[in-house]
């Protein structure tokens, strides 16, 4: 199998080359053959290569570049959708999916536009939060955290409820978009470590099968541990 | 009559906070409810030198304030660290006569990088050294770029800029000035040709996003640079590290001045620079400034020598959320010749607001403590599973590495186990659980 760790040097605030690394590691221990391919701006790539594609969170410059970039996988991207590739976007990189993007300076960059969505950016201050999130597809929540500057507007039917940390937009308790098998959240850093439960779904849609996740006891830990601390923080 | 009133009531209530052991931003707060423009109606030194950036903050005042007093002059300097308006508003007004003159030849201010817009709004630093900016605490600063642009407002027009030359985004503060100075080191026998990272912050071109080459790393992204389109590179220093010997225990600085080292670690070669730069450019002599450098011990506990046991060791306060301040810890530890046990506690990530976010961790390059001389690793703390699925995606045995949730078990571990020299790495927010066990060396 082969997975795409697509802007790997520009997109990562930090630590999310974890997420790649996990599913390369359940993969591998449910019998696969794995490789994991970085890839950057000005790369050639058939999209339609990978079993799996991830792109992480970046600054708000940096995404800049990477939409740039991403005008030349438009159609690619389209079908990679339709086809129902399992792809995950964490951070802000998957706010250049939707129409626009408009700076704090007010300069409107447009998206890639196969979501009706539009992103507005301000530089005053950082909203930044421990998250709990739902989902209808996971039997447990989700943890992590957000660290943006941006607000999303027009996703009528987001992937997450928001139990602790911020929405889409100011208000919202709805997190993060899903269409077919491309996750998109603002969750930033290694969310498939943070996540085992998250990762063994992910790797059940790559597979077509549950895959084995028998090795996974110091990530449950750790996620347990987590959990609690959220809930204990919420309380206060 | 106002500024009379309100440097009295910050001057009474410093002294009664200090009787009590209370920290210093209460003063200044109070003062600032009282009077809001006060720091722009107090009359200031001469020199007026601001110290910001995401390491060394801290330390670099320290040196600073320590080479100054020893060359006769007179420093007001926040010592307790607090570096936010109110805890600078403490520091000038208790320095201040009840007219409102501060009566020291400098004014000496550590300022908290994200909200030096508001410090520096009043007060206007005649110089600004701007140390790194780094990865740091991300749960509130966002980003480095974000930090950037947040400080770059701070900046006033006329304040002459001390930037380290080998941060590329740190030299870009002194884009379209003219009259910055820039510090730095040359290349050194501990540099390599390939960064040594878990991520590269230097990957791309700070000012037009183009990739970046460099000639040489210092450490992390910290070296010597270039852009491939734009020009953009890594300037001249005035002042400069032309040799380390951490072995040894020694630095040059300018080609002719010798300072031996108590902390050998790059670190601590970057802050000695820095203060060194500072004392220059206020006027004390070069060779006064290495003479008081030399086998300096910082006197702000963060590097701490105990027993433990029969067992001798060292804490290195090292920041969570920052890893280029674990990835320094680790690599002192890592030079440790005669072998040595490595301790990591994660339990509080901050001591100032609640998060649990340890992304962070997956940016540290732990791989490092695979080398010979480790010989075991103790993990702890209530994140000690996640720490042990990081350590999971390193190649270290897994018999290496010990796992306590508790740190009382673990000092426990390292009290009856193993003869081995100890370096115990962990953040302000954790390291009294370990003293609390440990027998301090007397500074």
């Amino acid at each position: 199998m082969k997975l795409l760790h697509w802007y790997y040097d520009i997109m990562n605030l930090y630590g999310e080359y974890g997420n790649v690394r996990a599913l390369e590691r359940i993969l591998q221990k449910s019998g696969e053959n794995v490789t994991v391919e970085r890839r950057t701006l000005g790369d050639k790539l058939t999209l339609s290569d990978y079993d799996f594609i991830y792109i992480g969170s970046g600054t708000e410059r940096n995404q800049k570049v990477v939409l740039n970039d991403l005008r030349n996988y438009r159609e690619q991207l389209g079908d990679a959708i339709k086809s129902g590739k399992v792809m995950l976007m964490t951070g802000n990189s998957f706010e250049t999916l939707g129409k626009a993007i408009t700076d704090a300076q007010g300069e409107k960059h447009e998206g890639l536009g196969l979501y009706d969505f539009t992103v507005t950016e301000q530089n005053r201050s950082r909203e930044t939060a421990d998250a709990v999130f739902e989902a209808d597809f996971l039997s447990s929540p989700l943890v992590g955290f957000i660290n943006k500057c941006s607000e999303i507007q027009g996703i009528a039917k987001p992937m997450f409820s928001v139990k602790l940390g911020l929405g889409n937009e100011k208000g919202s308790r709805g997190e993060g978009m899903r269409d077919g098998n491309l996750f998109m959240t603002h969750l930033t850093g290694p969310v498939l470590i943070s996540n085992p439960h998250f990762l063994v779904y992910l790797a059940s849609l790559i597979l077509g099968r549950e895959p084995e996740s028998g090795y996974l006891e110091y990530e449950k830990k750790g996620y347990d541990v987590c959990v609690t601390e959220l809930m204990k923080s919420e309380e206060k | 009559m106002k500024m009379f009133f309100t440097v009295l009531i910050c001057k009474l209530l410093r002294f009664a906070g200090k009787l009590i052991g209370k920290g210093s931003s209460f003063p200044g707060q109070v003062a600032l409810k009282l009077c809001p423009d006060i720091l722009s109606r107090v009359t200031l030194p001469e020199y007026i030198i601001a110290v910001t950036g995401s390491n060394g903050k801290t330390s670099t005042v320290e040196m600073i304030a320590h080479i100054l007093s020893e060359s006769g002059k007179s420093v007001a300097w926040n010592r307790e660290g607090s570096n936010q308006i109110e805890g600078v508003t403490t520091l000038v007004l208790s320095n201040a006569t009840l007219s409102g003159k501060v009566k020291r030849d400098i004014l000496l201010i550590e300022s908290d990088e994200r909200f030096a817009r508001y410090t520096f709004k009043y007060i206007k630093p005649t110089h600004y050294v701007i140390t790194n900016l780094y990865r740091d605490q991300l749960t509130r600063n966002g980003h480095p770029e974000w930090v950037f642009d947040a400080l770059k407002d701070s900046i006033h027009p006329e304040t002459k800029l001390i930037l380290n030359a080998d941060d590329p985004l740190v030299s870009c503060f002194g884009a379209d000035r003219d009259d910055v100075i820039y510090f730095g080191a040359d290349r050194l026998s501990t540099d390599t040709d390939e960064l040594v990272s878990v991520y590269n912050d230097g990957a791309y071109c700070p000012v037009c996003k183009s990739p970046m080459t460099y000639t040489t790393h210092h450490y992390n992204h910290i070296g010597h640079y270039a852009c491939s389109s734009c020009g953009y590179h890594r300037r001249d220093t005035a002042y400069t590290i032309t040799a380390v010997d951490l072995k040894k225990g020694e630095m040059e600085i300018d080609g002719k001045y010798k300072v031996s080292l108590a902390l050998k670690s790059l670190y601590n070669i970057y802050n000695i620079l820095a203060a060194y730069t500072v004392a220059r450019v206020v006027g004390t002599d070069g060779a006064k400034i290495a003479s008081v450098m030399s086998d300096y011990v910082m006197k702000n506990g963060r590097v701490i020598t105990f027993t433990i046991g029969e067992r001798r060791g060292t804490l290195l306060t090292s920041k969570h959320e920052n890893s280029i301040s674990y990835d320094q810890s680790l690599r002192v530890a890592c030079a440790c010749e005669q072998g040595c046990d490595v301790m990591i506690i994660v339990d509080a990530i901050s001591r100032k607001y609640f998060t649990s976010d340890v992304s962070w961790l997956w940016d540290i390059d732990f791989e490092m403590l695979g080398s010979d001389n480790i010989h075991e690793i103790v993990l702890a703390g209530k994140y000690v599973n996640s720490l042990a699925v990081r350590f999971s995606y390193t190649d270290i045995p897994r018999e290496k590495i010990k796992l306590f949730e508790s740190i009382e078990e673990a000092a426990d571990y390292l009290q009856n186990g193993g003869k081995e020299y100890i370096y115990a790495i962990t953040c302000f927010s954790d390291k009294g659980k370990l003293l609390a066990r440990v027998k301090e060396d007397q500074q």
